[in-house]
C-alpha cells in the first residue's frame, strides 16, 4: 500500500489539529473555561488519524470518552467542537452533551460516548445497516484495551464475525483503564489475540507510527468494503496526559512517560517529510502556524457563542420517532 | 554451572501477515507452554541455569511460577535484570548478554526478524531457532520438549561442536562502505514508501530478490528464487534475481496460504567474493527477511554481499544422535 504526497501533508495537519486542539482545551479547562471533564488523546495522534485516512464521509466511526482526536480525523469541525466544550449553543450538540458526546452525522461521526465500551455494539449495529443497505461503506469502531474486559466487546465481535459486518475494530492499546494498568485487569498483553476467538483476522502494530496503523486499517477497510468480514487491529500507544485532566498519574512508573515522549509519532512524520523532500523545514513551520490560527478561530467562535438557553433545555432531547412510525 | 539462553519474542506472530495472508496467530500463553517444555526438556538432561530476556508479558516469570506450582522446576530460572524497551533492542541486549555469559546455546523463539537480531549480536553462540509462526524461513516449527534436551546436549559441552553446530550465511548490506544492516535467508528491494507495518507481501511492489539460501519447500522470498534454483545452506554462495521482469512465470508459496504465478528472471549467483552494486531510481524500501527495515531515496547506492558471518546453528537432529551414540540418554 502506498501513498501519495498530498495524503501525508493531510495526515500530519490533521495530526496538528489534533495536537494543537487538544493542548488549547487542556490549557482552558485549566482556565475554568470548559465545564465538565476532558479526556484528552494527547500521544495517541497517528492511531486516530492513520485510521481515518482509509475513510470516505459516509463511512461511520464510533468513538469513546476520549473522541476529540476521532472526531477531528474524521472531519469534524474545529469551530463547533470547541463551542460544544464551552457548553455553547453553537456546538455540536447544542452545547448540552459537552466534551464526551460530540457527533456529527453528516461526516458519519455516530457519537463520542460517556460509557466505556458503549461504541462496540453502536458499530456493530452500523455495520448491520450497511450490510443492509448494501453499500459498500465501513465503520471503525475505537476503543480502549479495558473495554476489551466488557461484555459489549465480545458480544459484538461475535456478532460482526457471524454475519461478516464491515467492521473495523481499532484498539487503541494505550496500558491504562483509567488507573488500572493493562497487567492488573487483563491477564493478556496483545488484544489481537482476542480476534482468533472469535474467528477474525487480529493484528497489534505501532499505534505511534502513522503508516503502520494507515497500512493495517487500509487493509482491514479493504477487506471489509469487499464482504470478507470484521478485522481487529490492535494500536500500541500512549496517553500523554492523564485519563482525565486533574488525574494527578501516581499509578505511572517513573521513566514510563518519559519513554513515550520519545515515541511522539509527530516528530516522526516530520522526520519522514525532511528526508523525502515532501515538506521543508518552513513549510512545516507555516503548517504549524496555520493549525495554531484555526485553533484560535475555535476558541474565538465558542467563546463568542451564547450559552445555550434555559428554555432549550429540553428542545432535541425526547423524539418523537416511535410516534411517526405508528403514523405510518 | 550447566546454563543456556532462552528468548521469546512476546511480538511475533501477532503482525499485519494475520490480515494480509493467512498466517497463524501465536498468543503469548502458547509461547509459556512452548518455553515450559524447553525448560523441562533442558533441565531433565542436566541444565542447572535457564537465563531469559525479560518481556512485557514475564514469560519467564510465568514459567517459573507454574512449574514451582506443579512442583516441577529442578533448575533456576535467572530473568535478566536489564531495562526494558519492549522492542528489538531487548532481544539485542538480552542475547549480548548471554553470550557473555557463555551459556551453551541460546533457543530463539520467534520468526526471521528476531533471528536476525540475534544473529546481529552473537558470534560464538549456537542458536536453536524454534519459529513461533508460519512465515518463517530461518526457523523451525519444532517440539520444544526437543529443543530442550538438544540444547541441554549442546550445553553440556561433551561433544565435539563441529559435528551439528553449522555456520549459517548471511546478506550483508553496505551503503557508503559502511554495513548497513544485515539478513539471514533474504533481502528485497521495494517500491512500498515507507516501513509502516513492515511485513511486505505485495509482489508488484518488488524490484529484486536477493537470497543466501533458497527451496521450494522454503516460504517467502526465498521460496520465490527456490521454484527456479535450489541453494542450500552450505553452497557457498546466494543469488539473486528481479522481479517482474516478464521472462517467466513461477508458482511460489510467498506467504503462509498464498501461492501465486510470479514473473521472474533466472536466477544470478553471488559468490562470496561478489559485490552487487545497486543504485535506487526512486523512494523505496529494502525488507530484510521479510520486514521493511530500510528506507531509501533516489540515487543512493547499496551493495549487496553474501557472507558466512551468519550464526552459529544447532543441528538439533546431528546433536541428538551425537548423544545418541555417546550413551548421553543412559540413565
Amino acid at each position: 500500500m502506498n501513498i501519495t504526497n498530498e495524503q501525508v501533508k493531510n495526515m500530519y495537519q490533521t495530526m496538528l489539529k489534533i495536537r494543537k486542539f487538544e493542548t488549547r482545551a487542556k490549557d482552558l479547562f485549566a482556565e475554568g473555561k470548559i465545564p465538565g471533564f476532558v479526556h484528552l488523546y494527547i500521544g495517541e495522534e497517528a492511531t486516530a488519524t492513520g485510521a481515518c485516512a482509509n475513510l470516505r464521509d459516509e463511512d461511520y466511526i464510533t468513538s469513546t470518552h476520549r473522541g476529540h482526536g476521532h472526531i477531528i480525523a474524521k472531519g469534524g469541525d474545529l469551530k463547533n467542537m470547541m463551542a460544544e466544550l464551552f457548553g455553547k449553543e453553537t456546538g455540536y450538540c447544542k452545547g448540552k452533551g459537552g466534551s464526551m458526546h460530540i457527533a456529527d452525522a453528516t461526516k458519519g461521526i455516530l457519537g463520542a460516548n460517556g460509557i466505556v465500551g458503549a461504541g462496540h455494539n453502536i458499530a456493530a449495529g452500523a455495520g448491520l445497516a450497511i450490510q443492509y443497505k448494501k453499500t459498500d461503506q465501513v465503520c471503525v469502531c475505537f476503543f480502549g484495551d479495558a473495554s476489551t474486559n466488557q461484555s459489549t466487546f465480545h458480544e459484538s465481535m461475535n456478532l460482526a464475525s457471524v454475519w461478516k459486518l464491515p467492521v473495523i475494530f481499532v484498539c487503541e492499546n494505550n496500558g491504562y483503564g483509567i488507573s488500572v494498568s493493562q497487567a492488573r485487569h487483563q491477564a493478556i498483553t496483545d488484544v489481537s489475540v482476542r480476534a482468533s476467538a472469535y474467528n477474525m483476522p487480529g493484528v497489534t502494530i505501532d499505534g505511534n507510527d502513522i503508516f503502520a496503523v494507515y497500512e493495517a486499517v487500509g487493509e482491514a477497510v479493504s477487506r471489509a468494503r469487499k464482504g470478507q468480514g470484521p478485522t481487529l487491529v490492535e494500536c500500541k500507544t500512549y496517553r500523554w496526559r492523564g485519563h482525565f485532566e486533574g488525574d494527578m498519574t501516581v499509578y505511572r512508573p517513573n521513566g514510563e512517560l518519559d519513554a513515550w515522549l520519545k515515541k511522539d509519532p509527530i516528530p516522526r512524520i516530520e522526520k519522514y517529510m525532511l528526508e523525502n523532500n515532501i515538506m521543508s523545514e518552513a513549510e512545516i513551520a507555516n503548517e504549524n502556524a496555520a493549525v495554531d490560527n484555526m485553533i484560535k478561530d475555535a476558541e474565538k467562535f465558542a467563546e463568542e457563542s451564547n450559552v445555550a438557553s434555559l428554555e432549550s433545555a429540553l428542545v432535541d432531547i425526547y423524539s418523537d420517532m416511535v410516534e411517526e412510525g405508528r403514523v405510518r | 554451572m550447566i546454563s543456556i539462553g532462552i528468548i521469546a519474542n512476546p511480538a511475533s506472530g501477532k503482525d499485519i501477515r494475520r490480515l494480509v495472508s493467512h498466517a497463524t496467530v501465536i498468543d503469548n500463553n502458547e509461547k509459556i507452554n512452548i518455553v515450559e517444555r524447553i525448560v523441562l526438556g533442558a533441565q531433565a538432561l542436566g541444565v542447572e541455569r535457564v537465563y531469559m530476556m525479560p518481556d512485557s508479558y514475564n514469560i519467564g516469570y510465568r514459567v517459573e511460577d507454574k512449574l514451582n506450582t506443579c512442583d516441577e522446576l529442578k533448575c533456576e530460572i535467572n530473568v535478566i535484570n536489564m531495562f526494558r524497551f519492549d522492542g528489538i533492542e531487548d532481544t539485542l541486549k538480552a542475547a549480548e548478554f548471554m553470550e557473555n555469559l557463555n551459556v551453551g546455546c541460546i533457543v530463539v523463539l520467534g520468526g526471521d526478524g528476531t533471528n536476525r537480531a540475534v544473529a546481529k549480536v552473537t558470534k560464538n553462540t549456537p542458536l536453536i531457532s524454534i519459529s513461533t509462526g508460519t512465515n518463517n524461513a530461518y526457523p523451525v516449527m519444532m517440539e520444544g520438549t526437543i529443543a530442550g534436551m538438544a540444547a541441554a546436549a549442546v550445553a553440556s559441552n561433551r561433544f565435539n561442536n563441529r559435528l551439528f553446530v553449522e555456520k549459517d550465511k548471511r546478506i550483508e548490506i553496505y551503503k557508503e562502505n559502511e554495513l548497513k544492516d544485515i539478513a539471514l535467508i533474504d533481502a528485497v528491494v521495494s517500491k512500498d514508501l515507507f516501513v509502516g507495518a513492515k511485513a511486505i507481501w505485495d509482489m508488484n511492489n518488488i524490484e529484486k530478490i536477493f537470497v543466501s539460501r533458497s527451496h521450494p519447500a522454503s516460504i517467502g522470498f526465498s521460496s520465490v528464487v527456490g521454484c527456479k534454483k535450489i541453494i542450500n545452506p552450505n553452497d557457498d554462495y546466494g543469488a539473486y534475481l528481479d522481479l517482474n521482469s516478464n521472462d517467466t512465470k513461477i508458482m511460489a508459496a510467498v506467504a503462509a496460504g498464498i501461492v501465486i504465478p510470479i514473473s521472474v528472471s533466472e536466477p544470478v549467483i553471488l559468490n562470496f567474493d561478489d559485490e552487487y552494486e545497486y543504485i535506487t531510481k526512486s523512494r523505496g524500501t529494502i525488507a530484510l527477511d521479510g520486514e521493511r527495515e530500510i528506507q531509501f531515496s533516489e540515487n543512493q547506492k547499496y551493495i549487496f554481499k553474501i557472507s558466512r558471518n551468519g550464526p552459529n546453528h544447532v543441528n538439533v537432529k546431528k546433536i541428538l544422535e551425537t548423544a545418541q551414540i555417546n550413551g548421553f540418554f543412559t540413565v
